[in-house]
C-alpha cells in the first residue's frame, strides 16, 4: 500500500511539473512560430510575456536570443545588440555563448560599428574552446573587413585555406579596381592636374593645369619685375589657392570614385549574393 | 575568464541602453539597413533654370563662376551655404541690394577665423551652419540653433 | 509506523502540487504583464495589453495608465481622448484634469488652453501654477508681482520670480543703436551686440579698403582706386546692415534661452504634477 501510495504521489508530482512546463513551453512555441512567420514585433511581445512569467529562467537564453534576432531582422541594431548581450549573460553552455556572440558580431557589422565586431570575433578566435569554429569566425571577420571598406584584408581572409573563393575573388577585383588616393594626391603636388587625369576627371585637370600655369607665370613675373607686394598678393590669391585646390580635388575624386566602386559591390552583395550575409 | 570580465562592462553598457525603449513606440516590420557607404562630400548642382528676370543675369554668371573657378580651387568656405550660394539665395529671397549687403556681411564673418566653434552650429564634418534666414531682418524668420548641435539636413 | 506514513503523506500533500497552470489569457495575468511593460517604458505594448484587459473588466487605473502611456509617447490626441473617458467619480479625475492641462500647455495653442483653463483654474489653486506659467511663456498681463507669485510654493517662488523678472525686463539690444554705432565707427555696432571678433574684422576690412583706395588715388591709379572705394563702401554698408541683423539675432537668442530655461524648469517640476506611485 505504502509502495503504491509513493508511486501515485510521484506520478502526481511529475504530472504537475509536466503541466507547468507545458504552458511555458506552449508560449515559447507560439512566440517562435510568430518569429518564423516574420511577425517580429508580436514575437517580441510574446517572448517578453514568456520571460515575465518564467520565474525559473528556463527560457531566458532562448528568448533573449530570439528577441535579439527579431530586432536584427527589423534593422534595430542597438536593441538587437542589447538582447544578444543579455543572451550571452544567460548562456548555459559554450554553444549558447558562441551563438550569442556570433549574432552580436553580425549585428555590429550591419550597424557598421566594425571595431566592436572585430573585438568580439577576435576574442572568439583566440578562445581555445571554439577552435573547431575557426572557419565560421573567419568568414564573419572577412565580412567585417568588407564593411570597413578594407577589401584587401577581406580578400586575404577569404582566400586563406580557401574559405570562400567567390568572395575572395570579388574582394580582390574591387581592391585592384581602386584608385590609389595617395598617388592621385601626390602626383597633383608634382604636376597640377595629373591626379585629376589619373582619376579620369579630364576637364577639372585641364582647368587646374591652366590656372596653375597662369598663376605661376604672373607670380614669377611680378617677382622678376621687382614688384614684390604684387607678387605676394597674386601668388596667394591666384596661384596658391588653385594649387591647394588642385590637390584637394585630386584626392576627392579618387576617394569618390573608390566609394562608387565599393557601393556598387556592396549593392550587389546585399541584393544578389547568394551566400550567407550578416 | 572571458565571461566574468565582460559582465561588468556589459552591465554598465546596459544601463545606458535603457533609453532604447523608444524603438517600440511605433509598430515596425521586417526591414534591412543598406550596406552602402554614405558619400560625405557635397556635390555641386548646376541649375540653369530661369525663374525670374534677375535669373537671366545671375544664373549664367554664378554657374560660370562655379564651373571655372570655385570647383577648381577647392572647398574654401567654412560655412555650409557656401558664400556664393549664400549670395544667390539672399538675392532670391530679398532683392539685389539687400542680398549684396548680406553677402558683404557674410564675407566679413568668413574673414574672422577666431571663435567659430563657439558661435555657429556644425554642419557635416568640417562646416559651420550659417543660413540666410538669420540675416534677412525679419525677426520671425530667425530660428536659433544652439552652438554645439550638428545640423544634418536643411528642413 | 502507519501514523508516521500518514503524517508524512499529509505533509507532502499540502505542498502546492496543484499544477502551475499559467493561463496567459487570464485578465489578471494580462494586467500584471501590462504593468511590467508600462514600467519598462514599452508603452505601445502596454497599451495593447491594457486594452485587452479593459475588454473584460472596467478599471479606471488602467484607463488612466493608457492615457499616461499615450502622453509619454507624445500622442496628444489619443492621450486626451483617453483622459476624457475617466468619470467624475473616479479617484483619477483630478489627476486627469492636471494631465489634460499639461497636454494643452505643451501643445501651446492659446485658444484651446485658455478655454479649458478658465473652467478649471477657479476650482482648485493647484491648476493656477501651470496657468500662470503659460502666461510667462506667451503673453502676460503684468500686474502685481506678489499676486502672481502667491500661487507657488516657497521654493518654487525663487525660480519663478527670476523668470518673471526676466520676462518683465529682458536684456535686449537696440537694433537702431547698433546700426548707428556701426555707421559712426565700423564694427562698433557688432561689439555692442557682443560679436567682438566680427566687430574688429569689420573695422579692419573697412579700414584696409579705405586706405588702399586713398593711396591709389594718391598715386593716381584711378581704376584700382575706384575698385577699392566700391569694395570699401560695400563693406561699410554691409557692416551697418550686419550690426542691425546681429542685434536681432542677439534678441532672438535671449528669447530662446528664456523659453528653454522655463521649459526645462517645468519638465523638472513635472508641470507641477506630483509623481505617480505606479512604478515604485
Amino acid at each position: 500500500m505504502n509502495f503504491v501510495n509513493k508511486i501515485l504521489f510521484l506520478f502526481l508530482i511529475l504530472f504537475a511539473n509536466y503541466f507547468a512546463q507545458t504552458t511555458l513551453q506552449q508560449q515559447f512555441n507560439y512566440a517562435v512560430s510568430l518569429f518564423e512567420q516574420e511577425k517580429y514585433f508580436d514575437a517580441i511581445t510574446e517572448f517578453k510575456r514568456l520571460q515575465f512569467f518564467d520565474k525559473e529562467n528556463q527560457f531566458t537564453f532562448e528568448s533573449n536570443l530570439l528577441i535579439g534576432k527579431s530586432y536584427k531582422s527589423g534593422a534595430k541594431f542597438d536593441d538587437a545588440i542589447k538582447y544578444f548581450t543579455l543572451a550571452e549573460i544567460a548562456s548555459k553552455n559554450d554553444e549558447d555563448f558562441y551563438q550569442a556572440n556570433i549574432f552580436n558580431a553580425r549585428a555590429n557589422i550591419l550597424r557598421k560599428t566594425n571595431n566592436q565586431a572585430e573585438r568580439i570575433l577576435t576574442d572568439l578566435l583566440n578562445d581555445k574552446k571554439f577552435s573547431s569554429k575557426k572557419n565560421e569566425i573567419n568568414y564573419w571577420l572577412g565580412w567585417n573587413a568588407i564593411f570597413s571598406d578594407d577589401w584587401k584584408k577581406a580578400a586575404q581572409i577569404f582566400s586563406e585555406n580557401n574559405l570562400d573563393t567567390a568572395l575572395a575573388n570579388l574582394c580582390k577585383s574591387v581592391d585592384e579596381e581602386f584608385y590609389s588616393v595617395d598617388f592621385a594626391k601626390y602626383s597633383s603636388y608634382l604636376l597640377p592636374g595629373l591626379g585629376q587625369f589619373y582619376t579620369k576627371e579630364y576637364v577639372s585637370g585641364v582647368l587646374s593645369l591652366g590656372w596653375n600655369i597662369l598663376g605661376g607665370y604672373l607670380t614669377i613675373n611680378s617677382f622678376v619685375e621687382d614688384r614684390v607686394l604684387d607678387g605676394i598678393i597674386i601668388g596667394n590669391f591666384l596661384w596658391m589657392r588653385f594649387y591647394s585646390g588642385n590637390t584637394q580635388n585630386a584626392e576627392k575624386f579618387a576617394i569618390q570614385k573608390n566609394l562608387e566602386i565599393s557601393n556598387q559591390t556592396l549593392k550587389y552583395l546585399q541584393n544578389k549574393f547568394a551566400g550567407e550575409k550578416p | 575568464m572571458i565571461i566574468n570580465n565582460k559582465i561588468i562592462l556589459i552591465f554598465f553598457f546596459l544601463i545606458t541602453q535603457s533609453v532604447l525603449a523608444q524603438t517600440d513606440w511605433v509598430r515596425w516590420e521586417k526591414s534591412s539597413a543598406s550596406y552602402q557607404i554614405k558619400d560625405d562630400y557635397e556635390n555641386r548642382s548646376y541649375d540653369l533654370s530661369i525663374e525670374s528676370i534677375s535669373d537671366i543675369l545671375v544664373k549664367p554668371v554664378i554657374n560660370a563662376y562655379w564651373f571655372f573657378i570655385s570647383d577648381v580651387d577647392g572647398a574654401n568656405c567654412p560655412f555650409h551655404p557656401s558664400c556664393s550660394t549664400f549670395l544667390v539665395q539672399s538675392v532670391k529671397e530679398t532683392n539685389i541690394f539687400q542680398g549684396t549687403l548680406m553677402f558683404f556681411d557674410r564675407f566679413t564673418r568668413d574673414t574672422n577665423v577666431f571663435g567659430r566653434l563657439s558661435h555657429y552650429p556644425r554642419y557635416g564634418k568640417n562646416h559651420f551652419y550659417d543660413p540666410i534666414n538669420l540675416y534677412t531682418l525679419s525677426s520671425d524668420r530667425i530660428k536659433i540653433i544652439p552652438v554645439n548641435t550638428f545640423v544634418n539636413d536643411e528642413n | 509506523m502507519m501514523k508516521i506514513k500518514i503524517f508524512v503523506l499529509s505533509v507532502l500533500l499540502t505542498f502546492p502540487i496543484v499544477p502551475q497552470e499559467i493561463d496567459f489569457n487570464l485578465p489578471h495575468n494580462i494586467k500584471l504583464f501590462a504593468d511590467f511593460l508600462f514600467c519598462e517604458k514599452d508603452y505601445l505594448r502596454a497599451i495593447v495589453e491594457y486594452k485587452k484587459y479593459l475588454n473584460t473588466t472596467e478599471n479606471d487605473t488602467v484607463q488612466f495608465k493608457i492615457a499616461l502611456a499615450y502622453s509619454k509617447m507624445n500622442e496628444f490626441n489619443l492621450a486626451f481622448a483617453n483622459l476624457e473617458k475617466i468619470k467624475r467619480a473616479s479617484i483619477f479625475y483630478q489627476d486627469g484634469i492636471s494631465e489634460k492641462l499639461k497636454l494643452l500647455f505643451i501643445q501651446n495653442n492659446d485658444s484651446a488652453f485658455y478655454q479649458f483653463a478658465k473652467n478649471v483654474v477657479s476650482s482648485d489653486i493647484k491648476y493656477q501654477k501651470l496657468y500662470l506659467c503659460y502666461g510667462l511663456l506667451n503673453k502676460i498681463k503684468y500686474g502685481d508681482k506678489n499676486k502672481f507669485l502667491a500661487a507657488f510654493d516657497n521654493e518654487e517662488k525663487i525660480s519663478v520670480e527670476k523668470f518673471y523678472e526676466q520676462k518683465l525686463n529682458p536684456n535686449y539690444k537696440s537694433e537702431v543703436l547698433a546700426g548707428i554705432l556701426s555707421a559712426i565707427i565700423p564694427g562698433s555696432g557688432k561689439i555692442y551686440t557682443e560679436e567682438y571678433g566680427d566687430g574688429i574684422t569689420s573695422f579692419l576690412l573697412t579700414g584696409l579698403f579705405s586706405y588702399l583706395a586713398y593711396t591709389n588715388f594718391d598715386h593716381k591709379h584711378y581704376t584700382r582706386a575706384w575698385i577699392f572705394t566700391a569694395l570699401g563702401a560695400g563693406f561699410y554698408a554691409g557692416n551697418v546692415y550686419g550690426s542691425v541683423a546681429s542685434a536681432q539675432i542677439f534678441n532672438a537668442k535671449v528669447n530662446f534661452e528664456f523659453e528653454n530655461g522655463l521649459k526645462l524648469y517645468l519638465e523638472e517640476k513635472n508641470y507641477f504634477i506630483p509623481e505617480y506611485e505606479f512604478c515604485k
